[in-house]
């Protein structure tokens, strides 16, 4: 039985995925990725899940977002004239990290 | 705690849920955010009909966005003035239908064309955002975390209705003399939001010692015509001879407060003024004619929570 295993680096951090490993049951399981993931990376937590409950959807089935121009959202894409209250100014550059991290428009 | 730890504790994002607080603190932090959240309801309701009136299918989309952020911005604050405990986010929307809730003087005039949007859009919400801005420090926690994500998308907002502004007033003649009246019919209300004078405000005293409200009406109006009054000239607006404004020496704004009518900014605060009536009633109307949809949801989730009795229970 194959097991997907996730690995959190710290305290309040993503659990991400990093391998799987072959295991009869949830105990071995757990062992393993301990011996097989945990080590040498930081690790601070371990999740291990069946594959078979793991759902999956992809480019095939359906189309994700990100691809539809939404700029019109942003307050970086309108042209404006002179100094923008302190306020706005902050908001615009909030926007522009947030836009920046989602790397989509 | 008693009013006198709260006044003494009484800093930024001090006080949560989990915080026993006085029923007097309680009672004016709900005044002060139910009053915040029925104004982005009646905001968006104002503007909605602009979204079909829109010149172009950018300033559609933009729109759009924006009446479905305020909308989002009217959650937020319920959920924020509902965790005091005084009133249930039911009996918010109630009274703002049935003529209770209080909500910003600028909302209770009927707006009739494009011109006008962006006397909303730029002047109205800059002012907003210039006190939305000084609640990121309010010291009830909840309010404080939803001015972080209201000022995020805010800029979007007033950035807008200036490129609209921007648009207007370098087109036509007729479009610029157009956008001039209106800015004429705006001015004086679009100054009044910021409310009464320190001396005449009611609650201010108490708001402030507790933390809640961050900086004095005078403070924000001021400081919100030092930084429009150059943004409105840049465009080709004429500031209105009435209410009249001292420039001060050193480039600052003071306006003459006995030039604007308070007699009808009273009246719309006391939800008399007649225009203001039928804002209040087309909510209440739109509010009743999805009361379908709401009540389908709700089945819905019951029938599949399994919240309902059971017949075998």
């Amino acid at each position: 039985m194959i097991w997907e295993v996730f690995r959190q680096e710290k305290t309040g951090g993503y659990h991400t995925h990093c391998g799987n490993v072959h295991a009869p049951d949830r105990e071995m399981a757990k062992q393993f990725a301990a011996v097989q993931h945990g080590r040498r990376k930081p690790t601070n937590s371990l999740w291990v899940v069946p594959r078979e409950e793991v759902g999956e959807i992809d480019g095939e089935d359906v189309v994700f977002g990100g691809t539809t121009d939404k700029s019109y959202r942003w307050a970086t894409t309108y042209n404006t004239t002179g100094a923008d209250a302190r306020e706005v100014a902050e908001s615009e550059d909030e926007q522009a990290t947030a836009e920046k991290q989602r790397g989509d428009d | 705690m008693n009013i006198d730890t709260v006044k003494e504790r009484a800093g930024p994002r001090e006080f949560s849920p989990a915080d026993e607080l006085p029923r007097e603190y309680r009672e004016a932090a709900t005044r002060m955010i139910e009053f915040h959240a029925n104004s982005e309801i009646m905001g968006a309701y104002l503007e909605r009909p602009f979204i079909r009136q829109a010149p172009s299918i950018d300033r559609k989309l933009a729109f759009s966005a924006k009446v479905q952020d305020e909308i989002g911005h009217g959650q937020l604050l319920y959920r924020a003035a509902e965790s005091l405990g005084v009133k249930t986010r039911e009996e918010m929307l109630d009274d703002l239908a049935n003529g209770d809730g209080k909500f910003l003087n600028c909302f209770h005039y009927p707006m009739e064309s494009w011109v006008e949007t962006p006397m909303i859009a730029f002047f109205v919400d800059g002012a907003a955002m210039r006190r939305q801005a000084t609640l990121r420090r309010t010291s009830w926690e909840p309010y404080a975390h939803a001015m972080d994500k209201v000022c995020f998308e805010e800029g979007f907002h007033v950035k807008h209705g200036e490129d609209i502004l921007r648009e207007l007033m370098s087109g036509s003649k007729k479009e610029q003399q157009m956008t001039q009246e209106a800015f004429e019919e705006w001015w004086p209300r679009i100054i009044q939001f910021f409310g009464p004078t320190d001396d005449k405000s009611t609650h201010h005293d108490f708001a402030a010692s507790v933390g809640l409200k961050q900086q004095s009406n005078d403070d924000l109006r001021n400081a919100f015509l030092d930084q429009y009054i150059p943004k409105a000239r840049k465009y080709g607006l004429e500031i209105p001879d009435e209410p009249r404004i001292r420039e001060r020496d050193d480039g600052t704004y003071a306006v003459e407060e006995d030039d604007l009518n308070w007699d009808e900014f009273f009246t719309i605060a006391k939800n008399e003024f007649e225009p203001g009536l039928g804002q209040i009633n087309g909510r209440k109307t739109a509010q009743e004619a999805v009361d379908w949809v709401r009540e389908t949801i709700e089945r819905d989730a019951s029938a599949a929570g399994g919240h309902a009795p059971q017949a075998a229970d």
